[in-house]
């Protein structure tokens, strides 16, 4: 059974629909990587499984149906969400921010548990455990990316929703933010959906790629079959701005 | 010499009562975006339900305990009743929503209590200290103690408090709170009842000299603005800073330009916010998120 299945997911910003009936299953223990352009509907994907935007259709998390929930009764069921922009409180320091984090945890844990947790955390991130006594908002891109990151990990989650974690990034900060991801899904038990514009960066860790254009699901298959969908050159990719050798070597090596 | 100093401390004294309104002010705003106008009626309600149960034969501080903890009750129900159904960008609706509630709580109040003004009996009793000349009452000394006890409980609540440091998180980014599973009505309504217990202890201390009326606590909202606005309305320090340097300019101002005693304070209070955002427009303690580009 898939952690997460959607079927003909709709949202609407207002009276303007932006999905307009999504299907998508995510296993579990798996990266999949949401892609798509501007517009396409990836964040509002994100937003949607968390019912933080007008939803319609189904959503099952576990077997758990999420209509009806408010988005932090999501959370507690075990799915975190770094959103665009981070959404990092910037007046809190860097701690303050990860303690929040655990707010969320399925079982009620011990404030020992929570602490080591956020040890582990500080081992995956040193530069966090630098900067522990820092205002959020005043530390870099990079930092507050992995601040988002490692905020959602104390709560636990099974299901990580990670929208564009590249935004803004310098090539190499978002190529070392992207290498952990494979790791922290293994450290961490972690089933990772990663909606991204980055194509080539997000599918050298990705299992599967999901395209999305304009609300629809128009390709999902491994990630190393991309490459030979015309649909999308024509619609996203196009020839010259993409490199598919990293998802090749990393589909062949998963087959 | 002597009589300036009394001008000073009784400034301080007064000043006190409108830092407490001011503090409400902040807690509500930062919570909810909403400048909440209705804070002097919801301590003037306070006021009222305290002196309801002591006309009942409830012992005063029972009685201000009683009050207390409705106000927060209903700080909270109003919250969750009509505030929560204003999104915080909709500075115009929630402005309208501050007067409505501040209009319907003092016809509410009018209606059951009337309107004329009434005894309040100090809870601090009736004794007089006098040192080197200065005259200080036991109803200025207690409420200083009393909203001082309050701010200070405020204060580590805030910082100290996984309680506190959670409200903060919603007030600040509810969708993130959300995200991280903070239920924000739950925590704001949490935080209009903090700020609600806040104002009534502001309106206890007051209506002891005031009188308790419907209207007691109208100029001190005023100054409660013109306070938080001066210190700076997302610090908690600045509110309580700017409620005692508003008591002390309103005093002295009073005393020493001839035809500004009484309500007409209110017009030295707020050429003083004039004076401040000119130079400094979050205030004296105010501050903007620090936010790397």
């Amino acid at each position: 059974m898939s952690l997460l299945e959607i079927q003909n997911l709709r949202a609407r910003y207002g009276r303007v629909e932006v999905l307009h009936g999504v299907d998508l299953n995510v296993e579990e223990g798996s990266i999949v990587a949401l892609l798509g352009a501007n517009g396409a509907g990836k964040s509002t994907l994100l937003r949607a499984i968390c019912r933080a935007v007008d939803t319609s259709g189904s959503c099952r998390f576990d077997g758990v149906d999420l209509s009806g929930r408010s988005t932090a009764a999501i959370a507690h069921l075990g799915i975190g969400h770094v959103p665009e922009g981070r959404g990092t409180f910037a007046d809190f320091t860097v701690e303050e921010n990860l303690r929040l984090g655990a707010v969320s945890r399925t079982r009620a844990r011990s404030r020992r548990e929570t602490d080591a947790d956020l040890e582990l955390v500080y081992e995956t991130f040193p530069v966090l455990r630098e900067f522990r006594r820092r205002q959020a908002g005043a530390l870099s891109g990079g930092q507050a990316q992995m601040l988002a990151v490692a905020r959602a990990l104390l709560g636990r989650p099974r299901l990580l929703l990670v929208d564009e974690p590249s935004l803004g990034l310098a090539p190499l900060t978002a190529r070392d933010l992207f290498d952990r991801f494979t790791g922290l899904r293994d450290e961490w038990a972690l089933t990772v959906l990663l909606a991204e514009q980055n194509a080539k960066l997000s599918l050298t860790i990705a299992d599967r790629a999901v395209l999305l254009s304009r609300g629809r699901v128009v390709h999902d298959g491994p990630s190393g079959d991309l490459a030979t969908v015309d649909a999308v050159h024509a619609d996203y990719l196009g020839a010259s701005e993409f490199d598919l050798s990293h998802a090749d070597a990393r589909t062949k090596e998963t087959r | 010499m002597t009589e300036f100093l009394q001008i000073v401390l009784d400034g301080l004294m007064t000043g006190v009562v409108y830092a407490a309104l001011a503090l409400a002010l902040g807690v509500v705003f930062q919570g909810t975006g909403m400048l909440n106008l209705s804070q002097g009626e919801l301590a003037v309600v306070a006021a009222y339900i305290a002196w309801a149960c002591t006309q009942a034969g409830i012992p005063i501080w029972p009685a201000i305990a009683i009050a207390i903890v409705a106000s927060a009750v209903l700080g909270a129900v109003i919250y969750h009743g009509v505030v929560r159904f204003v999104p915080p960008h909709r500075e115009d609706s929630l402005m309208t929503l501050g007067v409505t509630l501040l209009l319907g709580l003092n016809a509410i109040v009018s209606m059951v209590w009337g309107t004329d003004p009434r005894a309040f009996p100090s809870p601090f009793g009736t004794w007089v200290a006098n040192f080197g000349g200065l005259r200080l009452t036991s109803q200025q000394l207690g409420g200083v103690a009393l909203v001082g006890a309050t701010m200070l409980v405020m204060a580590v609540v805030f910082t100290r408090t996984t309680f506190g440091l959670r409200l903060r998180a919603v007030a600040q980014n509810p969708r993130s709170a959300a995200y991280l599973g903070l239920r924000s009505g739950l925590w704001l309504s949490a935080g209009w009842a903090a700020a609600c217990a806040v104002g009534a202890v502001a309106g206890i201390v007051a209506a002891p000299t005031a009188g308790l009326s419907p209207a007691m606590m109208t100029v001190p909202l005023l100054m409660a603005l013109a306070a938080a606005n001066i210190g700076g309305i997302s610090s908690r320090v600045g509110v309580v800073v700017g409620g005692l340097l508003i008591g002390l300019l309103t005093a002295i101002g009073g005393r020493y330009i001839p035809g500004l005693g009484g309500d007409l304070n209110v017009v030295f209070a707020f050429a003083a916010v004039i004076a401040v955002i000119l130079v400094k427009p979050a205030g004296l303690f105010g501050r903007e998120s620090v936010v790397r580009a």
